[in-house]
């Protein structure tokens, strides 16, 4: 079977067929998903669905990295787009 | 327009008005018993549940007269703003009133109509309102739709957050706070006057002035029977935009908003269920979007029709907003008056029983203005602004 | 094919876990005509996650296999309806079900409001995770996060791994790990599971679990992995060189461990947040089944999602009688024995937690914020906490906070003796954050074509 490649970052890299987006990633060597909203950073965790600590962006929807399988050609990139994210953790609305 | 100089004001009254029970700690009750704790005045608020847990926990923090039609209720908006500005430059609330403009948003010629009509009106009030062009448009907001045809930037206006306003002030005051207190009744003496607050199953706290500031609560303890009707108001709260799209200076107001709120000539939209859509870009990235008018109902349910129709109508005017994730949505329950005006002043017969309450969707914008101004009805000193229109004799209230 | 309206359905069961599929089977056999949805693309839940196409399974006993054999192939021949990449976004106050088929590359995601007569709800467990500092950083998963991993790989993640914790969790992923060549740095355990032998004698009513547990524990020990009683990590800090740096404290020494990842697990729960409880007027007849309505395992989940889709089918009115709830019992007194055992000899009092320790990680809120909340209140309620605080307030919606941050406030005495989790999360839809454009998709409408759910026809 010929190898299958996704995009993160824009960086080219492969999976495996059904493999889910946190774990393409995690097999890549990608443990830091980048930054999240809040001045943390995004990176699996739970598995299931439930922390919201894998978010991504994919066609710039966000879903969960663990959920979400790999599709040859999608482009994901991290949930905070650029460096920047909302400093103001401890202020909320 | 009203001094703010009242915000040193921490002298002790001439006339100690004794020890004052509040009923209710939202933001109405816990601002009254913030100004009258600092001029040394005791104070007990007696809370049914928890600070902030009705309308004041739940609104969106408009401080702000954009929709509002020159009159009492726009003199008092105005107050409003001067009382939040006065507090958040001396202390107790910097940092908690952010100012920003408002901008309403006509999509289609008859609301541009409405809408010019409007901003001259908000003009002649005196509040510094200007139309914007359509090339101004898309340089300022280049966030909304391209079929918005009008913009009004309404400028002087703000926002707060109702129950961080009421954690501050609670801390800031010195008065005793009980949560989960509810009040059943008040014990009387031969001319009327209260002399203890009932909090059932016997418990009586003595008193020597009492201000219900309790909401839809208010109706049962004065007997203001048909006075107040609850109106519910579905909000949506996204995720955290995070930098992924841009945030407009101040809330999106949708010019039929207006009409919903009859406002604006062309009639109130007096339906039991209506919309209006206001999009507030807060603080932490995320937007509250608004919401529906719904009379008469008191539960804080949401239902897949209010919460489409309001995000179909936000994305048509921010289309943006699609691409975000709905984090929650949630309910308020706002104190409507059938006469549209608050109930603020003296219960006829009763000297000492004040009440405040029926600031429908401007509790956040009036409440500290209001909570300084009861306080001073409560001290037996004349207010700022003459509220003979908002007295509760206006339903006479049945001596209880 | 035939077409149904989304006004057709019987009973909606959400969750292909054990308990839902054990409930779709009952209601199947009662007659009902049953949709069941789940999140991911395949059967199985977590306890029974399939491997990737292509990867091994994990080891499983023998048992274990043939329970979860003999579950798929009636659920196979049942004729319930599955819908994969579908997730319960919540009842209305309409009692519509709000499903969310989600987005893939090729179809954008949508909401589709779905008219069920009853709902079984079997979402399973989440994880407890104690906080403690560096618990938020990159590398640092949830044991069952790094099961799930070795059971869609077949293999486990590169690198050094720590366990650490407690529970009987940690134990079976460090075995999985073993069999797959590849075992654990170390376990490091807070209770003294083995300090307290007349609780490990109760284990002998229930064989099953004995036997698991002595194979388990003999594996370890061949491969001579580490167990650390009495122990708990104290901080985990990202080392210079990509790895995290942890040290842990046991009784009077401490000790440090350099590794690349480690998984942390202190016990599991039910995942019952936010789900609506009480049926809407004019809603479907609501229940909840397995691990979502008490975490008991995969053995109680099968029974209770039995028992749930037949009492779906008598609260629809037929005539069934009711099912002993005996295996269930048996089951939570198994687990009781295991929580004794695993009963911490030492946790971390709030106070011993450093201010900067991360409590809600969506909403990056502190010990240090839960500190500042605290002071000066009494009696706080849980809507001030939610409020002034922010905690339970982000992305995960309270479900990685709601206990710590309840666990801290009655520790710490802020009489706050009654406050529970469910308190700051709450009854709500979205149960989980949904996308705007997701909600606002048509799909819903029975006039609506791509709303309509297909079922093959018996």
């Amino acid at each position: 079977m010929s190898a299958s490649f996704f995009f993160w970052r824009g960086e080219k890299l492969e999976f495996q067929p059904g493999q889910t987006v946190a774990l393409a990633l995690e097999a890549a060597g990608q443990r830091d998903f980048g930054p999240s909203a809040t001045g943390l950073r995004q990176r699996y965790f739970c598995g299931i669905g439930a922390c919201q600590g894998c978010l991504v962006r994919i066609d710039d929807t966000v879903v969960e990295a663990c959920l979400r399988p790999v599709e040859a050609g999608i482009r994901v990139e991290p949930l905070v787009a650029g460096p920047s994210v909302d400093t103001d953790g401890g202020r909320h609305d | 327009m009203l001094s703010p100089s009242f915000h040193n004001d921490a002298a002790p009254p001439v006339n100690d008005p004794g020890h004052v029970v509040i009923v209710g700690a939202g933001i109405v009750g816990i601002s009254a018993a913030f100004f009258l704790s600092r001029r040394g005045v005791q104070v007990t608020v007696l809370e049914a549940a928890a600070p902030a847990a009705g309308a004041s926990g739940a609104s969106d923090g408009a401080v702000s007269v954009a929709s509002k039609r020159p009159g009492l209720m726009m003199q008092l908006g105005l107050a409003g703003i001067a009382t939040y500005r006065a507090l958040a430059s001396g202390g107790v609330l910097a940092g908690e009133f952010r100012e920003r403009p408002t901008f309403i948003v006509a999509s289609n010629a008859a609301e541009a109509e409405v809408l010019a009509e409007h901003a001259a009106a908000l003009a002649g009030a005196g509040v510094t309102v200007r139309l914007l062009a359509r090339a101004e448009i898309t340089g300022l907001l280049p966030m909304v739709s391209e079929e918005v045809v009008a913009v009004a930037r309404v400028e002087g206006e703000g926002h707060a957050i109702g129950y961080r306003v009421v954690e501050r002030l609670a801390r800031a005051g010195r008065f005793t706070l009980r949560r989960s207190a509810p009040v059943d009744g008040f014990v009387r003496d031969k001319t009327g006057r209260v002399t203890a607050v009932s909090t059932g199953q016997g418990g009586l706290i003595a008193a020597d002035a009492v201000l219900v500031a309790a909401g839809n609560g208010s109706e049962r303890l004065l007997g203001l029977s048909g006075a107040l009707i609850p109106r519910k108001g579905q909000l949506l709260l996204t995720e955290r935009a995070a930098g992924r799209l841009g945030a407009p200076a101040g809330p999106l107001m949708s010019s039929r908003y207006l009409l919903s709120k009859g406002a604006a000539k062309g009639g109130p939209a007096d339906a039991a269920r209506s919309f209006g859509l206001v999009i507030d870009p807060l603080a932490t990235g995320q937007f509250l979007i608004g919401g529906t008018r719904e009379d008469g109902v008191t539960n804080t349910h949401n239902d897949l029709a209010a919460v489409r129709h309001i995000l179909r109508e936000a994305v048509t005017l921010m289309p943006d907003l699609a691409r975000l994730r709905l984090l929650r949505a949630f309910s308020g329950i706002r104190t409507a008056t059938v006469d549209r005006l608050p109930i603020v002043g003296a219960v006829p017969g009763a000297e000492n029983l004040f009440v405040a309450t029926g600031f429908e969707g401007d509790g956040i914008c009036l409440g500290p203005f209001m909570g300084e101004l009861v306080h001073r009805l409560i001290c037996g000193e004349p207010a700022a602004v003459d509220i003979n229109a908002l007295s509760p004799a206006r339903f006479t209230p049945r001596a209880a | 094919m035939t077409e149904w309206k989304s006004m057709d359905i019987d009973l909606l069961v959400v969750g292909g876990g054990p308990a839902g599929m054990a409930a779709a089977v009952e209601a199947r056999q009662a007659g009902l005509q049953v949709l069941l949805v789940d999140q991911r693309e395949r059967l199985g839940g977590a306890i029974y996650c399939q491997p990737d196409p292509g990867c091994a399974p994990v080891a499983m006993s023998a048992r274990h296999r043939a329970r979860w054999q003999a579950l798929s192939r009636e659920f196979a021949a049942s004729g319930a309806a599955v819908e994969f990449h579908t997730s319960f976004a919540g009842l209305d106050s309409e009692g519509l079900a709000l499903l969310e088929r989600r987005a893939s590359a090729g179809e954008a995601g949508r909401v589709l409001p779905v008219r069920a007569r009853a709902v079984v709800l079997a979402v399973g467990a989440v994880e407890r995770i104690a906080p403690l500092p560096g618990w938020e950083l990159p590398g640092v998963m949830s044991a069952g996060g790094l099961q799930m991993m070795m059971k869609r790989r077949g293999a486990v993640p590169v690198g050094r791994t720590l366990l650490a914790g407690s529970g009987p969790l940690l134990l079976a992923v460090a075995s999985q790990m073993v069999a797959l060549g590849q075992p654990p740095v170390a376990i490091i355990e807070r209770a003294r599971p083995f300090g307290q032998p007349a609780e490990l004698l109760k284990l002998l009513a229930t064989p099953g679990y004995l036997r698991e547990a002595l194979a388990i524990l003999a594996r370890l020990h061949k491969a001579r992995v580490p167990v650390l009683h009495a122990t708990q990590l104290t901080s985990i800090r990202l080392a210079a060189g990509g790895g995290l740096e942890v040290e842990c404290r046991g009784q009077g020494d401490e000790r440090r461990f350099s590794v690349d990842r480690v998984a942390l697990h202190d016990g599991i729960r039910p995942n019952d947040f936010g789900l609506p409880g009480g049926a809407a007027t004019g809603g479907p007849v609501l229940s909840r089944a397995g691990d979502c309505r008490e975490a008991l395992g995969a053995v109680a989940a099968i029974e209770d999602g039995k028992r749930a889709g037949r009492e779906a089918a008598r609260m629809l009115g037929l005539k069934l009688p009711a099912m002993s709830l005996q295996p269930v019992k048996r089951e939570r007194r198994a687990q009781a024995v295991l929580a004794r055992l695993f009963s911490p000899a030492l946790t971390t009092p709030p106070a011993d937690l450093p201010d900067e320790t991360v409590i809600c990680r969506c909403e990056n809120r502190t010990a240090g914020d839960l500190r500042g909340l605290l002071a000066g209140h009494d009696g706080l309620s849980a809507r001030e906490v939610k409020l002034n605080g922010r905690f339970a307030m982000g992305s995960c919606q309270g479900r990685f906070c709601a206990d710590a941050t309840v666990d801290f406030l009655r520790r710490c005495g802020a009489g706050a003796e009654a406050l529970e989790a469910s308190h700051l999360t709450g009854r709500r839809w979205p149960v989980r954050p949904v996308g705007i454009a997701t909600l606002l998709a048509e799909g819903g409408a029975a006039a609506d074509p791509a709303s309509v759910i297909r079922i093959e026809e018996e």
